[in-house]
Formats: structure tokens, sequence, C-alpha cells
């Protein structure tokens, strides 16, 4: 059983916000979520971890020029509100304090989610036992050789209420419903132990079971830690490689992605920085980052400023169109804000960033990338990654990879690293195919971790360095 | 409701009800300011917390959490950790028999100090930064601060309570020296505020960065490795998942079947020192046992696993107060501070140092110890040594731990991996280059 009760009063709210006005802030932004969790993991079938929490807390955030002040508490009472304000107008110490503002001085528009990634079966549709059967469901599905001596299915549920008020009048209320399941394996042959991993996940409620059966994506796990069993280690060296599609989008996550964030432009330290309008990428590429993706992963109908989201097209035809932008980032870009603003919960502070990223469809069909590689690395699936922006080295692990000898896909590897400069890699992308498929993920930076999309179809990357046995 | 009625309204509440229950309440501190060409760009002053519940029925163990001190909340946490208690078909859970702690306080005055001297810290590190000419621009440049107060109480009669904190520099910036790019990130922190030296910390991070401009590619091959202290804590953090007592329950560590076998060089004396004057310090894991010294592996030999109650009895073994649990989370095993001890001393004359890893959470894979990992360091040939990039160290780590050569005469601690080890001298390694 929830609670709904809204979490604060305009009254409340606005007398917050006119707490900062009255200490000197050029803008002052309210944001408030209650957020009911619950996961449930099992290994080999048995429960190991129920466990179920409530979220709750507001955070209070001054802008005075382009400097940011930033707090939060879990106490949503008024007295502590308009304490936590007034406390981070002090922090700026000399700031004039002009005229306050006073009480009645916004006039909200109210807003709230109209309802598009809302779940068809809510959380309260089926009760614990029911998710316990589907995730044995998954331990079954992955049980497909002897090998296969461990199985883990997670499963995880978020409903979060968010409020988002601020001194320019924005009152923005969204809910955001999402549910994810994951499956991994451990396949052993006595001598070596390999793991294998799916993890569907989706801004809808338990109809995510009807989407991605839990026996699939048991068996999706389990085939790859047999792949990874029988592999052997990757070779070392730099060479043509064919991304797949879906999780293999998390190159251009780190090495292009992060680099188009106004939290990097801004301060110039990404090396893509100034750049709209040039060729930063091959023409094979557009890239494009949509928080609007019917039930995505990374979808919202409001970001966490208040403001709506939207298709952002990043690259088109290797050519910077456009930055992900957040409030403050467009106050210091002058770029126009993208809806990009996010941030894992009320104890950060937003910043620009990704939603769901992918690269666009091209047209060359997918056995044609094989084409004329006499030796290179077909790498499948793709594990997490990181990149610092200020350079552009990226690097990130492949889950799933196979050599490619004189065009044919060939033998499994495994432990290949996949290490290079993003800015080069994406010039080196000389083929695109049609088969766009993204999937979920977990991004970390700097407001925290975020669901995103990440995706793409096959593509190929004339030469990259692989790190694995030398 | 303040934390403590919260408290006080659960165990009234499990009491009544008849339930056995466990409650961790904290509430953390935490101070940001960040400053950007000299002036305070970011700010952030925070206070968050809750309670989290474990519940025992039947031998089964349930747990719910909540960040709202109302009444419907903490109904909700109630009736929610008893329905997952419910769900689990394991019934050898138990909570342990509580005493009175008392109340530590690890922190007393170390974090005092004006606001405006904490600002002028972050800036005098920002100003040493930017005289070097290799200094090109700033990402971040932040003084942190964190406070920590933690509370248990159960129905079996646990009751008591400690507070901790710390301050520290963090500086992400990036270095530049004609084509040659790097990024430089370092972190310096004490648990006083005062014993934070600007130029020292400036200093630091601008050598360990500033010696990798100007980098070459390094041939792929098998080379001598020299791992440094940070890159130690990296792969410790790594191989300590195979040390825990839940990863042994739970029949995921490879060590299960080790204790009191060889595991690695005899060289090799591996300690858990939550006690440690530098790191993070604690008087009673999460479940109110009393820390202590766990020895882990000595002269190359397994001597121990890191176990809470209930992995101990699960085992066997005994219990070494590594009882892991944050309020919003479930019980768990976790390491406090690593320490290698030092050795009689590494020369470096052919091989590569390796002075850090990139996306360890990616490129290292926990349960096969298979590690696959992008490197930065120097070459070291011939009586010199220069700066190579773009790089993948391989191997296992397993392996690694028996092909260790060598260790360092001194130990410097690593904030950022809560370790302190020497410099470790690996027989031979795989690199993987141009």
């Amino acid at each position: 059983m929830r609670y709904s009760a809204r979490m604060l009063t305009p009254e409340v709210v606005e007398q917050t916000l006119s707490a900062a006005k009255a200490g000197g802030a050029d803008f002052a932004e309210l944001y408030a979520e209650r957020w009911y969790r619950r996961n449930l993991r099992t290994i080999d079938g048995t429960v190991r971890e129920a466990n179920s929490g409530i979220q709750y807390g507001a955070g209070v955030r001054l802008f005075y020029g382009n400097d940011v002040i930033y707090g939060y508490t879990n106490d949503l009472s008024a007295g502590s509100l308009v304490e936590l304000a007034t406390t981070l107008t002090k922090a700026r110490d000399g700031a004039g304090s002009v005229d306050a503002q006073g009480r009645g001085g916004l006039d909200f528009r109210y807003e709230r989610e109209s309802g598009l990634h809302a779940p068809q079966q809510p959380f309260d549709s089926h009760d614990k036992r029911y998710r316990l059967e589907r995730l044995r469901e998954l331990d079954a599905g992955a049980r497909i050789a002897p090998e296969i001596k461990q199985v883990e299915a997670t499963l995880l549920e978020w409903e979060q209420d968010v409020l988002v008020a601020n001194t320019e009048g924005a009152w923005v209320e969204d809910k955001r419903v999402r549910t994810r399941l994951i499956g991994q394996a451990i396949a052993s042959d006595g001598i070596e132990t390999q793991t294998g991993h799916a993890g569907p996940g989706l801004s809808v409620g338990l109809e995510l079971f009807d989407l991605h059966s839990p026996q699939s994506v048991g068996e999706k796990a389990a085939q790859l830690a047999l792949t990874n069993l029988r592999a052997k280690p990757a070779p070392a060296g730099t060479m043509p490689v064919v991304l797949g599609n879906g999780f293999g989008g998390v190159i251009f996550h780190e090495a292009l992605g992060h680099l188009l964030e106004t939290t990097s432009v801004a301060k110039k330290t990404s090396v893509l920085s100034d750049l709209v309008g040039e060729q930063v990428a091959s023409p094979a590429v557009t890239y494009i980052d949509d928080g609007t993706t019917r039930n995505g992963w990374g979808s919202s109908e409001f970001d966490d400023e208040g403001m709506r989201t939207e298709r952002t097209v990043l690259i088109e035809n290797g050519i910077l169109k456009s930055y992900m932008v957040d409030r403050m980032g467009g106050m210091l870009t002058g770029y126009r804000p993208t809806g990009s603003g996010r941030r894992q919960d009320y104890t950060f502070a937003p910043t620009s960033r990704m939603r769901n990223t992918f690269i666009a469809p091209g047209s060359t069909p997918v056995e044609d990338l094989f084409e004329g590689i006499e030796f290179g690395l077909y790498a499948t699936t793709l594990g997490g990654g990181q990149v610092r922006p200020g350079s552009g080295e990226y690097n990130f692990a492949v889950r799933e990879g196979y050599i490619i000898r004189n065009g044919k896909i060939e033998e499994p590897v495994r432990g290949a690293m996949l290490v290079g400069k993003g800015p080069e890699s994406i010039k080196r992308i000389d083929a695109v195919s049609s088969d766009l498929a993204n999937e979920p993920g977990m991004c970390g930076s700097l407001s925290g971790s975020l669901p995103v999309e990440v995706g793409q179809p096959h593509l190929r990357v004339s030469e990259i360095i692989v790190g694995g046995e030398a | 409701m303040t934390r403590d009625e919260a408290i006080r309204y659960i165990l009234d509440k499990a009491s009544a009800r008849n339930l056995t229950v466990e409650i961790l309440a904290s509430e953390e501190r935490e101070l940001n300011i960040d400053t950007h060409d000299g002036r305070i760009s970011e700010f952030k002053q925070a206070s968050n917390g809750g309670v989290g519940l474990r519940l025992v029925e039947g031998g089964k163990v349930g747990y719910a959490w909540t960040e709202e001190l109302e009444p419907h909340a903490l109904e909700w946490v109630l009736d929610e950790a008893l329905e997952n208690a419910l769900l689990q078909d394991e019934d050898s859970g138990f909570l342990p028999t509580g005493s009175d702690l008392g109340r530590t306080d690890l922190l007393t005055e170390g974090l005092s100090a004006p606001i405006v001297e904490k600002a002028a810290l972050a800036r005098n590190v920002e100003e040493t930064l930017k005289q070097d000419p290799r200094y090109d621009k700033t990402q971040t440049v932040r003084y942190v601060e964190r406070e920590q107060q933690k509370e248990i109480a159960s129905t079996l009669g646990a009751r008591g309570g400690y507070r901790v904190g710390m301050a520290g520099v963090m500086s992400s910036f990036v270095m530049r020296e004609a084509e040659s790019i790097k990024q430089a990130i370092g972190l310096n922190v004490s648990k006083e505020f005062h014993n934070l030296d600007p130029t020292v910390t400036a200093q630091e991070v601008l050598e360990k960065t500033g010696r990798l401009l100007g980098a070459r590619p390094l041939a792929t091959g098998r080379y001598r490795a020299y791992l440094e202290p940070h890159v130690v804590g990296q792969l410790l953090r790594v191989l300590i998942f195979s040390f825990s007592g839940k990863n042994l329950v739970e029949g995921r560590s490879r060590l299960a079947d080790k204790l009191g076998e060889t595991i690695a060089s005899s060289q090799l004396t591996l300690l858990d020192e939550p006690n440690h004057a530098q790191g993070t310090n604690q008087p009673f894991d999460s479940e109110g046992t009393p820390t202590r010294q766990t020895v882990l592996i000595e002269g190359g030999v397994m001597r121990s696993f890191l176990h809470n109650s209930w992995t101990a009895r699960q085992s066997g073994q005994e219990n070494t107060g590594h009882a892991s649990r944050s309020y919003k989370g479930t019980l768990g095993v976790a390491p406090t501070n690593l320490v290698i001890a030092p050795g009689s001393g590494v020369t470096v004359d052919d091989g590569v140092v390796v002075t850090d890893l990139m996306g360890v959470h990616a490129g290292a894979n926990p349960i096969s110890g298979d590690v696959s990992l992008q490197a930065f360091g120097l070459r070291a040939e011939g009586g010199e040594s220069y700066p190579v990039e773009n790089f993948v160290i391989s191997g296992n780590l397993f392996r690694i731990l028996e092909s260790i050569t060598g260790l360092g005469a001194e130990s410097e601690w690593d904030a950022m991996t809560n370790a302190q080890s020497p410099l470790v001298e690996i027989e031979s390694l795989s690199f993987g280059g141009a």
C-alpha cells in the first residue's frame, strides 16, 4: 500500500523559494521526491535478498550568477526547508541581499505527466509470490547445460514521484515507474569459471515479464556464460573491430556522449567543445539522444529541472549539431536547454546527462561489415567502460567476442578490452548497418547513477587497440 | 519524528507484534566547496539519513528502510520487512544477542574550522596547481567534508552509536605538454582539517600526472611489472571479493577451500586493519560486533575470510567483525582498510611501472580473477624511464599473487582505495599495446 499524498503544498514551496530570493539568489529551485524501491534477488531459485525502501527528501539549488549552491534534507517540514534555503544563502559570503520578493510573488504554472510511460501492470497488481515465481522461471530458463553452476535472478522495481518548482514559476510533478529484470549465470567446466549476464529494463510495470519472458532472459545469460567458457584469451594488438548492435553502443556512450554534455563542454574540458557545425565523426555517424522514447529505460516526461524532455540530434552525418544542455549549461554556453538536466536523486544537483542515446541506422548489410577483414575482432556484447573527457581516453570490456579471420566469424575469445581515444575512434567508423537495438544500463557521473539506454546498429571501426594476452 | 523517536516507535511496535528486529540508523552531514578560477563555483551543504530494519521471523530475514519518518512510513517498513522475510526459504537467520555498546566520538573537533578557511584551502590548491606550466584546465577542485553518526538498536538489547568524519581535497584537471594531454585526479584526506596542506596536496597530484606527459606507445609483450600502491589498492578491491565470507557461503569464492594453503608468494602478508590511523574507523561493525585486525594472508598462506555473524556460523568459522550494512542495504561483509606489509625493497631496472588503472569495475572479473585493464605507467629500461600509454595489462589475479617477486621497503597509504601498500614487483605480466 502506498501513500500518495502530495509531498509539499504550494505555500511551503513558495516560502522556501522566497527565502532563497531574500538571500540574494538569482534563481532558486526546489526538488522533492518520494521513491518506493524494491528489489528481490534469488540464487538458484532461493531468495537471497528481499528489500524495500522509501527514499524521501528535498534538494534546494540556488544560482548566484553562474555559481551553484546546493543543499538537501530528509525533513520536508516548512521550517526545515526554509532553514536550509536560508543557510545556503549565508554560505555565499558577501553576497549582498536584495529585497525579498515576499510571499505571493510566484504564480506557479502547474504541470504533470500525461501518463506516456505509465505502467500497464502496476506494482500492486501482483503479490510478492508472483514475482518470486517469475524469478524462478528465469532460473529454469538458464539451466541449458550441465556447466551452468549457478543462476542469480534480480528484480528491481522503482516508483518515483518527483516535484520540481522554481522561481520562474515552474511547478512540475512527474511519476516514473521502472522495472528491470537481471539474470546472471555462472558456468564452470571444473577448470575455468565464466559469467554471462542479461538485464532488460524499461519504464514499465510488471508487464516487463510479458515483453521479456524471464525464461528467455535466463537462457541469454546462460548462453553467454557458456560461450565465454569455451573462449580462448583474446589476442592483443591493433585491429579492425565490428561492434554488435545494442549494448555495443556503450563505446559511444563513453567516448562520445559524455564529451557532448555541457557539464564538460562549458568548462571546455571536453575535446569536443566549440565544434558545433564541424565534422567530428565519420559521415556514417548520426548520433541521437532521445528522452521521449516510449517506455524507454532512460525516458521521462520531464527532466529533473522540470523541463519537458525531447529528442536531440547530437551529430548528423558526422557534423556536430547540438550538445546535451541543462539549465546551467545553457547559461554558460548560450545553447538552448534540451531537457537533459538529470540527477540520481535529491542528494545530487542536476547536470546535463544522457537519456536514451544511440547511433542511427545506416544502410550497410551486416554481412558486408566483415568483408575484407583479414584479422579482427567481432565484439557482440560489451560490458561497462570509462572515459576521461579531457583527453577522450576510454576503455571498455568485451563480454562476448569472436575472432574475424578472412571475413569469417571464427572462435570466441574472452578478456578483451577495447582502448582508445573517443574522437579518433568515431572518425574511424567506416560502415554502419541498419539493425538498431537499445539496451538499458546505469550511467555514473557527476549527478549520480542514472538509468540510460545505449544503442546502435552493427558497425565497423577500422582500427581499435585490443588488450588481451600478448 | 526525530530519528530517536522513530527508533523508539519501531521497537515499541515490533515488541507489541512480537517481532524480532534490529534497527540501523544513520545520519550523514556533507559539505562540498568547489572552486574555479579562484571563486566558489559550487557549494553543497546537506544532511540526510534514515532507518533500516532487519527483521527475523522463524529464522527468515527480511529488510526494509525509510528516510521518511512519519507513522505511515514506519508502519510500511515494518510490514514490508515482514513480507520480505516470509518470502525466504532460508531459515537459518538470527540476530546476535545485543549489548550496550556505548557512545564513541571518533571525530571530536577534527572538522572545526570556519567555512571561509575550508574554501580557502580549495582555492590555495587550485592556485598552486595553476603555477605549474603544464597545468591546462580545471575540471574540479573540491573541498569535501563528511560526518556520520551511526546508531544501532535491537529488540534483543543492542544499543549504541558512534560518530566519524573526514575532510579532504579532491582535484581533477587537465595537464598538457606540447601535444600530450593527460587528465589528473588527486585525493587527499585527513580526519583533521588542519592536517591538510594545500601545497603538498597539489604537488603530489602534479607530480603523479606530470610524469606521464609525453607518453609513447608501449610495444605489446610480456614485461616485469612494478605496481604502485594505488594500483595495488585497485587490484586488492577486486581480490577481496574472494575473501568475503558472504561470497564463500554463496559459492562464489575461488578461495573456498584454501584456508591454511599457500595462495601467494611467501613474501606477501595482507591484513585488514579497522584501526588504521589514516583509514576509516569504526568501533563496532553493523551488527555491533567489536572490530579488530584480521590477518588474511600471512607469508603467502591464506589465514582467514572476512565474516559477519551469519556467514561465520554458516561456514563454521570465527566472526571477524566485518558485518556491513547501510540503513538502505542488507547484511553483507566488507573490508575496512587493507594493508600489505612492506618487504625488503625493490630495484626498478627493466620493466613497466604501472601507476594507474582505468575501468576496474568493467575490466576485472572478481569471480574468476581475470583482469584486462587499461593502464598508465613508465617504461624502465637501461637505467632510464619514460612514460607510456594506450596499453592494457591482462592476467589472472590469483596467478599474479603467486608471481610477486619483490616488495618495496616502504609503504604508502592510498586514500582512493583505502589501502596501504609498498611497490609490488611482478615477475612477468602481459601488456597489450601498439
